[in-house]
């Protein structure tokens, strides 16, 4: 009786720890959707995706897609796009484009405005002749500059929304989106996503952000800052941003910039001067709940400096960090619970403005 | 002094908990790929490399008109040369944690970082 009893008792324990076991390999299995992750090239720019859940690689294939048609509508250097369209008839005729594109230049007149000029859609006469990134990069001219800077005036940018229709005053003007249309393109994404069914997902288009849903654990989304200086033992980022939902973007001098006759020259462009910022600050990542708006607001932040740069982010309710070359970091007051330093060699800023 | 015998079915009992035991390590280490760098152009593999198994430095030539050169090391990787006009991809330096890229634009060559213990979900900047 006794030898039978110990028997069920080893056979019951035996049982019990597989049983355990299956639910650990079921958690272990059961708790992550499945993902899909693809890069591709497009926005003159590397765009990286991870979609989760069954329809995340019908999702991260419709972003790619909605991505390129919004590159065809946008970039001025494609023929035939809007852009191209009014570009080409700039000082001439109104054109009809896509009411994605009006749109698109309707929050860029928005910035522009509040901004006071700091971010103008306007600026291709003098982003051109820069050429930054480009086979013919270069100081331009200060006859040139002088010469172009007239033309660079989103007060003579006009859209019609009603018909979908936009023109430029002036012979010479030219509109560069380049500062938008990122930010614009992880709109895109996140649209696709909700669109195709992902359970949730990320997109970095160039270095913005764009986040779609929630993580089945809970935690919030964590982005690394990279860091503005390069070099063998520098850390890749400075610190992270948690966040549950919205849109991150960075403008920083080290994205674009080359050196001539010993002057390093970046590529946020001052569009009053036509030469590029020169305020001390190396960053500005702006968080904000339009992909588009994030964008153009963390040039604009970056050519208005800290005090002014705030005060445009308090009007746009979007929240921001700005690095100067002083390794001193600026976290404006909702942001600074959730962002956190791992690089010693920054620390924040606590007496600012605000 | 007696010695203590063990019995048949006590070594089976033992047997069993020590390869339940070596089961659970192995589920919950495995597979946790912590750093296997995939070299792509346009958004398609050329090759992958496991830094981790990597024990010496060595450099590939991946071609294309700028002649892009990366340079593997354990558990790094990063673009040695190219001949773009921006050099933002040998700025970029060394990458070695899953979820880092460093990219040449004007090549389309990209080197990521993948690995299921990504230390963050994106990077701004």
């Amino acid at each position: 009786m006794k030898k039978n009893k110990n028997t069920i008792l080893l056979l019951s324990s035996i049982l019990l720890v597989i049983v355990i076991l299956i639910t650990a390999v079921w958690m272990k299995i059961g708790k992550k959707s499945p993902s899909y992750e693809c890069t591709n090239f497009a926005m003159g720019t590397y765009i990286q995706q991870t979609a989760y859940g069954k329809n995340g690689e019908k999702a991260a294939q419709e972003a790619a897609k909605k991505i390129g048609e919004l590159e065809n509508l946008i970039s001025w250097r494609i023929n035939d796009s809007d852009i191209n369209k009014i570009n080409s008839a700039a000082g001439s005729e109104w054109k009809t484009i896509n009411p994605k594109t009006t749109q698109l230049l309707k929050t860029s007149l928005d910035v522009a405005k509040k901004s006071k000029g700091a971010f103008d859609p306007t600026i291709l006469p003098i982003t051109s002749m820069w050429d930054f990134g480009g086979d013919n990069q270069h100081v331009p001219s200060k006859t040139d500059i002088n010469n172009f800077i007239k033309y660079v005036d989103y007060n003579n940018l006009r859209i019609n929304e009603n018909n979908s229709s936009a023109s430029l005053k002036l012979h010479y003007m030219g509109l560069d989106l380049g500062a938008i249309g990122k930010g614009a393109a992880c709109q895109e994404a996140v649209s696709a996503y909700k669109e195709k069914g992902a359970d949730y997902g990320i997109v970095a288009v160039g270095g913005s952000i764009g986040i779609y849903g929630s993580k089945p654990d809970g935690s919030l989304w964590n982005i690394a800052v990279r860091n503005p200086k390069k070099g063998e033992n520098q850390e890749l980022s400075i610190g992270t941003i948690e966040i549950d939902s919205g849109f991150v973007s960075t403008s920083g001098t080290y994205e674009k910039e080359f050196t001539e006759n010993g002057v390093t020259y970046h590529h946020l462009l001052n569009p009053k001067t036509g030469y590029p910022v020169n305020n001390g600050l190396v960053s500005v990542t702006v968080v904000c709940d339009n992909g588009a708006l994030s964008d153009a607001l963390s040039t604009a932040c970056f050519v208005l400096g800290k005090e002014e740069g705030v005060k445009l982010l308090n009007e746009y309710n979007a929240e921001g960090i700005f690095i100067d070359n002083n390794n001193k970091i600026f976290v404006t007051e909702k942001l600074k619970n959730h962002f956190r330093i791992s690089d010693s060699q920054y620390s924040i800023l606590n007496n600012g403005v605000k | 002094m007696r010695i203590m015998v063990l019995k048949k079915r006590d070594l089976i009992l033992i047997l069993f908990f020590l390869l339940v035991g070596i089961f659970l390590i192995f589920l919950f280490n495995y597979p946790q790929q912590t750093g296997i760098a995939i070299v792509e152009q346009n958004g398609a593999e050329i090759c992958r490399f496991d830094l981790q198994k990597q024990n010496r430095t060595e450099e590939i030539n991946v071609g294309d008109k700028y002649n892009v050169r990366l340079k593997i090391e354990p558990g790094a990787i990063s673009f040695i040369h190219s001949d773009c006009p921006d050099q933002i991809c040998v700025k970029t330096g060394k990458i070695s944690k899953p979820g880092q890229a460093a990219v040449c634009l004007p090549a389309k060559i990209s080197v990521k970082i993948t690995g299921n213990k990504k230390t963050h979900d994106g990077y701004t900047g």
